[in-house]
C-alpha cells in the first residue's frame, strides 16, 4: 500500500505542478488514529500530505458539487476549477452520477482511480485483518477502478459474489416484522442530516424536508416526520445510490440505512437492469422507460 | 455533605427504592453501546462506557417538544410534567454543561418553565471517569474526570463498589433518605477516588485555551481561516445535536389532525436555513461564516454573556464528525 | 385518496358518475394533469395526514396525453410500491391502476376493490402523525 501512496503523491504533484488541475482532493491523516479526512491540496508541496490506506473510507465526491457552484460573492464571469479527485470505485461512480445529472462537467474533473482492498470499519478495527473490513466493502461487486482518467496500479480485493443476502433475508420476514425493524432503526434518528450531507448524490440545494411553503414534515423528531424524511430521502436515491455507505458511516446513531437503501439498488437492477454510475451513455432509470416495463404492481379491478 | 458507599451488585436495591416514587435512568446497553435510558426491573446497567452518544441535555431540553396547542376552545400552553427523576451515570463533563444551560434557560429575566421544571425534579448522579476517551479534553475547559459542578451526587467506581458524595442539598437529602443502603466509605476508598481522578486527568488531551477569546475577537468573518476549516465540513448537524451545551432552537407551528400545535425544536447553526430570512435572503452566505458562528458562540460570545466557555470537552463532536473535523485542531488553528 | 389523471381516469370517474354506477363513496379524488405528476411524497404525506389508503390511476400505457408520462410514472410506482412494502407498510394501502376515459365500469369496480382491500386492513396508523 506504501508504493501505491507514493505513486499517488507523484501523480498529484505532477497534476498540480503542470497546472492540469488547481486542486487535488484526497485524504490526509485526521487527528485520531485510524482515521483520515479530506485533504484539499492546491500546491505540489501540499500533495505530500496525501495518504492512501485502509482508512480512506469517506466518499469525497460529496464535496464536489459545491466546488463547481459559483460563489455567491463573485459577480460577473467565473470559471469553474479543474479538480482531481482520489477515488475508490464507488466514489468514481458517484462522480459519474453527478456528471450525468449535470452537477458538474466531466472535463472539469480528473478521476484518479485507486486500487481498493476494502476499507476498515472503525467499529471492527480491533478485529483481525479479514474481519475488520466494512460490510459495504465485503459486499462490493466492483472494487477495481473502472472509468478512471488516471489509474494508480495495485491490487484490488476480489469482487463479492452476492451482495443482497441481507435484503433477501429481510424480504422473507412478515410485513409486521419488517415494519417493527424499520421503526426501530429510524426511531434512533436525531435528525442531524449527516446521512444527507455525507451522501454525494444528495446534492439538492434545497432539500424537501426543509421546504416550508408548504412543508412536508414538522421540524421536530416526531416519529412520523422521521419516517417521512427517511422514506423520502432513500427513495430519492433510487437509481442514484452506488452503495458507498457514506450515509451509514456518517450516522452518529448507528442506523442501519444500508438494509433499506440496498433494497432500492436491488430493485433498480432487477426491474430496469440499471447500475448507477457505470456509464455516462445510459439515462437515469427514472427518466426513461421501456414499453415492456413490469406491470406486476398494477391493481386490476377484476383480480383477487 | 453526605458520603456513602454501595456495592455495584447492590445498585439494584437502590434502583428499586427510587422506582417506588419516581423514574430511574441509567446507562443501559441497547445494542450500540451505553445509552441513558429508563431502567426497568430486567435491565442490566452497563458501567464500562466512555460516554453516551447523545448528551443528557435531551432529558431537560429535548430534541423537540410541543409547548402549546390550539384547538376550537382556544390556545393553551402544554402543562409542565411532574414526577421525580433520577439520572445515574451522567459524566462530569455533561453535568458541567447543565450549569451552562441553567444560565441560558433559568435566567433572572427569562425562565423556561419546561427546562426549569425538569431541572428541579431531576436528581443528577454523575459518575467519575476512569478511562477518558482519546477525544476527551475536559481538563482544558474547566472540567475534570471527577468534576463536581452540575451534579447533585458524584459517584466514583472503586473496585466493586461505588463511593458517593453529595454535592447539593437535594443530593444530601437523597443520600439520607436511602441511608440504610449505604455503608460508610473507608479511608482507602477515599484515597483511591482521588488517585483515580488524577490518573484519569493525565490521559485527557490538552487544548490551548488561554487567550483564545482575545484572538477570536480579532478573527473577522472574512478571515480566510474560517473558509479553510469549513472547506472540509460537510455541513450536517452532528456536532450541534450531539453537543451537551448547544441550545439554539426554533419555534414551529404545525397542524396535526384538527389540532394546531407549537413545537420547539433544536436547530443547528451549521445549516444554511438557520439564518435564512423569510424573504429568502441569507446573511451568512458562506459555510465559513456558519463555522465561525459555532466556534464564536461557544468560545467568545458565551464568555461575554455568561462568563463561561460553552464547551465542556466531552469530545462528541470530534468522535462523531463524519468529515473527521476536530474542534481541538480548529481552536489551535484559529489561535495561530 | 385517489390521484386521478385528468385525461383518462378522471374522465373514467366522470363516466361512472353519469352512468349512475354505484361505487363506495369514501373516496376523495384529486385531479392531477398526469399520473407522472404524482410525486411519491404526495403518497407518503397523504398517509402521514391520516388517509387510510392511496390510489393512483392514469391512462393505460401507450395512451398518455403527454405521450410517455405514465410510462415514466410506471417505473417510479413499481419501485415505490415495492419499497413501501419492504419497509413494512401493509400491502394494499397504496395501489396503482390504469383506467381509460371509456372505462366507467372499470373505475367503479376498481374503487370497489381498493375500498374492500383497505376496509379489510382497517385504519392506517403506520405513517400517521398523531396529535397525542
Amino acid at each position: 500500500m506504501r508504493d501505491v501512496q507514493d505513486k499517488l503523491r507523484a501523480t498529484a504533484k505532477d497534476l498540480l505542478a503542470s497546472g492540469k488541475v488547481e486542486l487535488v482532493l484526497g485524504f490526509e491523516p485526521a487527528s485520531l488514529p485510524m482515521r483520515t479526512r479530506a485533504c484539499f491540496a492546491r500546491t505540489a508541496d501540499a500533495a505530500e500530505r496525501l495518504v492512501w490506506n485502509e482508512f480512506c473510507s469517506q466518499n469525497l465526491a460529496a464535496y464536489l458539487p459545491r466546488l463547481f457552484e459559483k460563489p455567491a460573492h463573485i459577480r460577473g464571469d467565473w470559471t469553474p476549477p479543474k479538480v482531481a479527485v482520489v477515488t475508490k470505485n464507488c466514489d468514481a461512480r458517484s462522480i459519474i452520477g453527478l456528471v450525468k445529472e449535470h452537477q458538474l462537467a466531466r472535463e472539469n474533473v480528473v478521476i484518479i482511480g485507486m486500487p481498493c482492498q476494502g476499507m476498515v470499519d472503525p467499529e471492527k478495527a480491533a478485529a483481525t485483518v479479514d474481519e475488520r473490513i466494512a460490510q459495504a466493502c465485503l459486499e462490493c461487486v466492483s472494487p477495481s477502478p473502472i472509468g478512471a482518467d488516471i489509474l494508480i496500479e495495485g491490487q484490488s480485493r476480489p469482487a463479492a459474489a452476492d451482495r443482497f443476502q441481507r435484503v433477501k433475508d429481510f424480504e422473507a420476514l412478515t410485513p409486521a416484522q419488517r415494519w417493527d425493524a424499520f421503526v426501530k432503526e429510524i426511531s434512533k434518528c436525531t435528525r442531524c442530516y449527516a446521512c444527507r450531507q455525507a451522501c454525494p448524490n444528495c446534492y439538492c440545494k434545497s432539500c424537501f424536508i426543509e421546504q416550508s411553503k408548504p412543508s412536508w414534515a414538522g421540524a421536530g423528531d416526531d416519529l412520523a416526520d422521521l419516517l417521512l424524511f427517511h422514506i423520502g430521502r432513500m427513495f430519492h436515491q433510487a437509481g442514484r445510490c452506488v452503495e458507498c455507505d457514506a450515509c451509514v458511516r456518517a450516522c452518529p446513531m448507528g442506523i442501519d440505512l444500508r438494509l433499506f437503501t440496498q433494497k432500492l439498488v436491488k430493485d433498480v437492477e432487477e426491474l430496469f437492469g440499471y447500475v448507477p454510475g457505470v456509464s455516462l451513455d445510459d439515462l437515469p432509470p427514472l427518466c426513461t422507460f421501456q414499453s415492456d416495463d413490469s406491470e406486476c404492481f398494477v391493481t386490476g379491478p377484476g383480480e383477487e | 455533605m453526605a458520603q456513602g458507599s454501595i456495592k455495584k451488585a447492590d445498585l439494584g436495591k437502590l434502583i428499586e427504592a427510587v422506582r417506588r416514587d419516581g423514574r430511574f435512568f441509567g446507562p443501559i446497553d441497547q445494542g450500540d453501546g451505553a445509552c441513558l435510558a429508563e431502567v426497568t426491573p430486567d435491565a442490566v446497567l452497563k458501567l464500562d462506557y466512555a460516554n453516551f452518544t447523545l448528551p443528557p441535555k435531551r432529558m431537560f431540553f429535548p430534541r423537540s417538544e410541543v409547548i402549546a396547542t390550539h384547538e376550537a376552545s382556544g390556545m393553551a400552553a402544554v402543562p409542565v410534567q411532574e414526577g421525580q427523576v433520577v439520572l445515574f451515570g451522567v459524566r462530569p463533563c455533561d453535568a458541567l454543561a447543565l450549569t451552562y444551560l441553567d444560565k441560558v434557560f433559568v435566567d433572572k429575566q427569562f425562565t423556561d418553565p419546561y427546562y426549569r421544571s425538569r431541572r428541579e425534579r431531576t436528581l443528577v448522579i454523575s459518575l467519575a471517569c476512569r478511562e477518558p476517551a482519546a477525544t476527551c479534553f475536559c481538563t482544558s475547559v474547566h472540567g475534570a474526570p471527577d468534576g463536581r459542578a452540575g451534579a447533585d451526587i458524584l459517584a466514583v467506581e472503586v473496585g466493586e463498589a461505588l463511593v458517593l458524595e453529595s454535592l447539593t442539598k437535594a443530593g444530601e437529602a437523597f443520600m439520607t433518605h436511602h441511608a440504610k443502603l449505604f455503608a460508610s466509605p473507608t479511608p482507602a476508598q477515599r484515597t483511591a477516588c482521588d488517585a483515580q481522578a488524577s490518573e484519569a486527568a493525565k490521559k485527557v488531551s490538552a487544548v490551548p485555551i488561554d487567550g483564545l477569546k482575545a484572538k477570536l475577537s480579532g478573527c473577522a468573518e472574512n478571515a480566510g481561516v474560517w473558509d479553510d476549516i469549513a472547506e472540509r465540513c460537510l455541513a450536517c448537524g452532528v456536532c450541534t445535536y450531539l453537543c451537551p451545551t448547544c441550545h439554539c432552537f426554533g419555534l414551529y407551528d404545525e397542524q396535526v389532525g384538527q389540532t394546531m400545535r407549537r413545537v420547539r425544536a433544536q436547530d443547528a447553526c451549521t445549516f444554511p436555513t438557520f439564518t435564512q430570512e423569510a424573504s429568502g435572503h441569507n446573511p451568512r452566505t458562506r459555510h465559513g461564516m456558519r463555522m465561525r458562528q459555532r466556534v464564536m458562540h461557544k468560545f467568545c460570545y458565551a464568555t461575554e454573556n455568561f462568563g463561561d466557555i460553552f464547551c465542556v470537552g466531552c469530545g462528541r463532536c470530534v468522535a462523531s464528525c463524519p468529515a473527521h473535523l476536530d474542534i481541538r485542531e480548529t481552536i489551535t488553528e484559529v489561535s495561530q | 385518496m385517489a390521484f386521478l389523471c385528468n385525461w383518462c381516469s378522471y374522465a373514467g370517474a366522470d363516466l361512472a358518475g353519469v352512468s349512475r354506477l354505484q361505487y363506495p363513496t369514501h373516496v376523495r379524488v384529486i385531479r392531477v394533469p398526469c399520473s407522472g405528476r404524482v410525486n411519491p411524497l404526495y403518497i407518503v404525506k397523504a398517509l402521514q395526514l391520516g388517509v387510510d389508503g392511496v390510489l393512483v390511476s392514469g391512462c393505460h400505457p401507450g395512451d398518455c396525453h403527454y405521450i410517455s408520462g405514465n410510462l415514466v410514472a410506471r417505473r417510479k410506482f413499481a419501485l415505490l410500491k415495492s419499497f413501501l412494502e419492504y419497509v413494512g407498510i401493509e400491502p394494499g394501502r397504496v395501489q396503482f391502476s390504469w383506467v381509460s376515459a371509456s372505462e366507467g365500469n372499470r373505475f367503479a369496480d376498481l374503487i370497489q376493490k381498493v375500498s374492500d382491500d383497505i376496509r379489510k386492513l382497517g385504519p392506517a396508523r403506520q405513517l400517521k402523525k398523531e396529535a397525542r
